[in-house]
């Protein structure tokens, strides 16, 4: 671990003005700092982004519901409204990590963290990831990696509960930094590392999550379903949430993601589309199930991920007709 | 069972308030802390580190390679404490000592290692191929010597004629101990006398190391474990952090403090072996077993620690009549971390694979598994050819474990349920199940010499005094319990000081499951004595024989209405104290102490998502006579937990190209969380073993793991009908037999 100073900025114009390539936002530090006694970030200055006056809360509106960049897993966790009108967010945070974490953790953080993939995490190896030449899990130990895109030059995961649910749900996201605001659709925040931009996310370096936004025209039904390798404190082996919309019992729109398959959440097009075209009854959902693994070829280690991709697609949305 | 039976730990309040001092806890003026720095390589030659930058560190007293430490022999003469040959990811080559850890990190980090990489080999299960590099330079093969062959009877002559055989293979994997204190100690030098606070379950031992690597007096050497936070058997040995600690403070002049960090933990301080055993049974169409065949391969790791002992081979040659055994171990090196002892080492390895095949030999039969089993059952130990000495043991607990859990009855905890056991819908995705084991152990037994001082102090009060360690088992409660009945003082007044050489009273490892079979006697003794000579002064006291005096714990009666309190018989007495001695006891020559225990558990499986719901564990082991309920209770369910693990996702993961572990953390190893618990249940059997020794106590802390995986592994095979063989089964080994249609 280098040495790095610490900045405490009380407004968001002061944040912007200490963040650069190795200025970096520090909100809860759950992947940071491990990310920094592992060697693996060597920020000269954290700037702490918890005292900028940051929305750290979530908001409802009717139809639209704010989440703070600041808001803590554990807070999200708990929202009785989100319970009510968006329970797949509820239902991700509690399945995520342990309560200590979730008490720290930000809901930004959460998304824009980097991979589990242990070779990306291991002391002992080099990996294209963190610069080097090739992908050692490729051939390796990949039971916890992509089973689709295998051609990509890595193979690791985006580890978030969250990411996917918010995909699934098309939220907004806003950021901020010198330049000023933009927002994307979050599916656009997440992008395939490239030999030129070696991360999973568009953020730039001197830009940070202020908020994201959850636009719902109309009231939604969610899911989102994960399999562990042990009952807690476990990343995804796979995840899928489904955010769909019916009209009396007939079902309306869909939109279905899966974490724990490839680079970023996916989208299963293929499964929605039958969904859209058929309605849904036990067959339909079945066959959206089994097409959920269209496309996917995977490693020497994970083919298991196709039977959990399958059977928690085919899960979450039996749950979300059971309470249409 | 004894008056306190249900107590709570006499250091409960200690635990829980931080009171209790372990040896993470011990600072002093002037403490250093060291780091290692590790092999990034399975099997490398280090030419050269070069340490001038960090030596220029402010704040960096010791920068210590092979070079500058000096020759100092470690792993029985393997290896160094520092090392120029690497021989796993994580070996050890230097080691600095500075005044903070941010220090000690950044000077690690300035250290640079000019090595050679060699050819490695991490697999156990290809070590002895003729390709394999070698571990150690100029040995014949990766075999730790010869293949240790045992054989009673004709097994292939029996096998030829058994009506049933059942031959399977069946694997364990390396299993990380990952107590929750981690390895280490702080040492501190004052010219004359070295004090070490170690994390150990042998501080005997310990000193020994000590004094033996550094050249001084045994009787100068002190070391201290008030408090330790779990060893598992990873901590019987003495381990390079502890003696590096001691050599720092000798050469700074400064206090030291050296724990390993989770990584180290990981990589350098034990595991349980890995193993792959091949297994055939024969068995008569009345399901007595003909043969056990056995054919077991070790994975050591590069070095051997002393106290593996690791005996795969056990219960293949103990746990079932049978006159046609033989089995064969061939234990091997790889470029990994070495192997130490870990909760019944070899047997639960062993008995996986021992009673999986027992379960298939059932199926096979269409025999019930726990009728199998006893219709197996020995009184005898046929390997020595003697008596067991607690000859209905393994029965009593076969029929305490399947009472209590309901086997007879289906042992269904959901009558229900769509999912019972043995009525599965063969198109149900969730299905459940239930499953058993039988274990033995060669543990649980005294393990003399040991000593022990009961003295009755001035003002009544009692101190118990021992050199065992407590381990975080409750000895200070259970041998204060022991000296309590044994008085007849209220257990309040007593103090059971141990954990420090300084006493001077000699005891051996906290291993083995031996401490409470070893200790309880020798204390009973002492107490025993300090009472009897109580009484006698009492009687003198009060001019009447002493059969006739009346002791009520705290005043002395006479039938004729005079009385004396405790503290006026001591003050009439000199030196105004009584003391009482005593030892630990052997077992007579004559029979075999060995311990059992069974387990029945219930599962819950679902076929499409691998996800394996234990439902509930009842286990049942034969500790001899109960000593505290308690504490018991707290050591089945440890025990059965650790088994969970072991059984469901605790492995090493290892590239074997690249000779790393990608796990060595607490995130990608997973040790069961308490949201992984099911109901675990003590079918407590309490059956005093009265030829073991006197108080008819034998050890507890081994035998609740043993048998828990089989019995997983069983109740997943009632519940799908498939058969794992390798373990931990986690969702990919479910999912990928349920893919390969193994018939779900």
């Amino acid at each position: 671990m280098k040495p790095f100073t610490y900045q405490r900025p009380t407004s968001v114009d002061d944040a912007c003005q200490q963040l650069g390539p190795s200025r970096v936002a520090y909100g809860g530090g759950t992947d940071l700092l491990p990310r920094i006694k592992a060697g693996l970030a060597a920020p000269s200055q954290l700037v702490d982004l918890k005292h900028t006056g940051l929305p750290d809360r979530i908001v409802d509106h009717g139809h639209c519901t704010q989440l703070g960049a600041l808001t803590t897993l554990a807070a999200i966790e708990r929202d009785t409204g989100l319970a009510d009108r968006l329970s797949a967010l509820p239902a991700a945070a509690r399945q995520a990590a342990t309560p200590q974490i979730r008490n720290r953790a930000t809901i930004a953080g959460n998304l824009v963290q980097r991979p589990r993939c242990w070779y990306y995490r291991s002391e002992e190896t080099d990996c294209w990831l963190k610069g080097g030449t090739g992908c050692p899990a490729r051939e390796g130990r990949n039971e916890h990696h992509a089973i689709f895109d295998r051609d990509r030059p890595c193979v690791a995961v985006h580890p978030s509960d969250l990411a996917g649910v918010l995909v699934a749900l098309d939220a907004i996201v806003h950021l901020h930094s010198n330049r000023g605001h933009r927002t994307m659709p979050i599916g656009e925040l997440y992008t395939a590392p490239t030999d030129e931009h070696r991360a999973e996310t568009t953020v730039r370096p001197d830009e940070f999550i202020t908020e994201i936004e959850i636009v719902t025209r109309r009231p939604v039904v969610s899911s989102y379903r994960k399999a562990m390798d042990r009952a807690a404190w476990a990343f995804a082996l796979v995840g899928v949430a489904v955010v769909a919309t019916f009209d009396d019992d007939r079902l309306d729109d869909v939109r279905i993601v899966a974490t724990g398959v490839a680079n970023t959440p996916r989208r299963l097009t293929a499964s929605e589309e039958i969904l859209l075209a058929d309605g849904v009854d036990e067959r339909s959902i079945e066959r959206a199930a089994t097409a959920a693994t269209v496309g996917s070829e995977p490693l020497s280690h994970n083919r298991y991920k196709q039977q959990l991709l399958t059977a928690l697609t085919r899960d979450a949305m039996i749950e979300v007709t059971d309470r249409r | 069972m004894l008056r306190e039976a249900g107590r709570p730990r006499v250091d409960a309040v200690a635990k829980v308030t931080g009171r209790a001092r372990y040896a993470a806890d011990v600072h002093v003026a002037g403490q250093l802390e060291a780091g290692l720095l590790r092999s990034r390589r399975p099997h490398a030659t280090v030419r050269s580190i070069d340490v001038a930058a960090a030596r220029r560190l402010p704040g960096v007293h010791a920068v210590l390679t092979a070079a500058e430490l000096g020759e100092m022999s470690w792993y029985d003469g393997q290896s160094s404490m520092l090392t120029d040959v690497a021989r796993f990811t994580g070996d050890e080559l230097a080691v600095v000592a500075a005044e903070s850890h941010a220090i000690v990190d950044e000077a690690l980090a300035l250290l640079h290692v000019d090595d050679e990489p060699l050819g490695h080999v991490t697999d156990p299960f290809a070590a002895l191929d003729p390709d394999a590099p070698l571990v150690h330079d100029g040995e014949q093969s990766n075999q730790l010597g010869d293949t240790d062959r045992y054989q009673r009877g004709d097994v292939d002559a029996a096998l030829a004629v058994a009506d049933v055989t059942v031959t399977a293979t069946y694997t364990t994997p390396a299993q990380i101990h990952h107590a929750l204190e981690s390895h280490g100690a702080m040492a501190m030098w004052d010219g004359q006398m070295l004090t070490a606070y170690v994390s150990t379950q042998s501080i005997h031992d310990v000193r020994d190391g000590l004094a033996e690597a550094l050249h001084l007096p045994v009787s100068r050497v002190r070391v201290i474990t008030e408090h330790m936070g779990g060893g598992f058997g990873a901590k019987q040995v003495v381990w390079k952090p502890t003696v590096l600690a001691a050599v720092l403070a000798t050469r700074t002049g400064r206090p030291v403090r050296l724990l390993l960090d989770r990584h180290g933990e990981a990589l350098a301080a034990g595991h349980r072996n890995a193993t792959r055993q091949t297994v055939r049974l024969g068995a008569d169409a009345d399901g007595r077993l003909v043969a056990i065949d056995a054919d077991l391969l070790v994975g050591a790791g590069a070095y051997t620690v002393g106290g593996e002992s690791s005996a795969v081979e056990g219960p293949y040659q103990y746990l079932y009549r049978c006159a046609n055994v033989r089995t064969a171990k061939a234990t091997v090196r790889t470029n990994h971390g070495p192997a130490v002892a870990f909760r019944a080492p070899g047997y639960v390895e062993g008995t996986f694979a021992l009673e999986s095949a027992i379960d298939e030999l059932a199926v096979a039969l269409a025999i019930d598994p726990i009728e199998l089993r006893r219709r197996n059952l020995t009184n005898v130990d046929q390997v020595d050819d003697k008596p067991l000495s607690s000859p209905d043991a393994l029965a009593t607990c076969l029929r305490r474990a399947a009472e209590t859990f309901g086997w007879d009855d289906g042992g269904d905890s959901d009558s229900d349920s769509d999912t019972d056991p043995g009525d599965n819908d063969a198109a149900a995705r969730r299905r459940r199940g239930r499953g058993f084991a039988a274990h033995d152990w060669v543990g649980g037994k005294s393990h003399p010499p040991a000593f022990a001082h009961v003295a009755l102090t001035p003002d009544g009060s009692v101190q118990v005094v021992t050199g065992t360690q407590d381990i975080g088992t409750g000895t200070r409660t259970v041998l204060a319990a022991v000296a309590a009945d044994a008085l007849g003082i209220d257990v309040e007044r007593i103090t059971v000081a141990l954990g420090d050489t300084a006493h001077g009273l000699h005891a051996p490892v906290s291993a083995g499951s031996s401490t409470v079979p070893t200790m309880a006697p020798a204390v009973h003794a002492a107490a025993v004595e300090a009472h009897d000579a109580l009484l006698d002064a009492a009687a003198e006291h009060l001019g009447v024989g002493v059969a006739d005096v009346k002791w009520t714990g705290t005043t002395f009666h006479h039938p004729d209405g005079t009385a004396a309190e405790l503290v006026d018989v001591l003050a009439a007495i000199e030196p105004r104290r009584i003391i009482g001695f005593g030892r630990a006891e052997d077992a007579s020559a004559d029979v075999s102490v060995r311990t059992f225990g069974a387990v029945c558990a219930e599962v819950v499986v679902d076929v499409d998502t691998g996800e394996i719901t234990v439902v509930r564990v009842v286990c049942a082991p034969d500790c001899g006579r109960l000593i505290n309920s308690l504490l018991a209770e707290s050591q089945v369910i440890g025990g059965v937990t650790q088994g969970l693990g072991f059984a469901l996702s605790e492995h090493e993961v290892i590239d074997h190209r690249l000779g790393i572990v990608l796990n060595a953390n607490l995130e990608d190893y997973l040790v069961p969380t308490m949201a992984d618990r099911c109901e675990i249940v003590h079918a407590a059997v309490n059956r005093p073993d009265e030829a073991a020794n006197s108080l008819g106590n034998k050890g507890l802390g081994e035998l609740p793991m043993i048998a828990v995986a089989p019995a997983i592994a069983n109740a997943i095979y009632d519940a799908v009908g498939l058969r794992i063989r390798d373990l931990p089964i986690t969702r990919r080994r479910l999912l990928d037999a349920v893919a390969a249609g193994a018939t779900p």
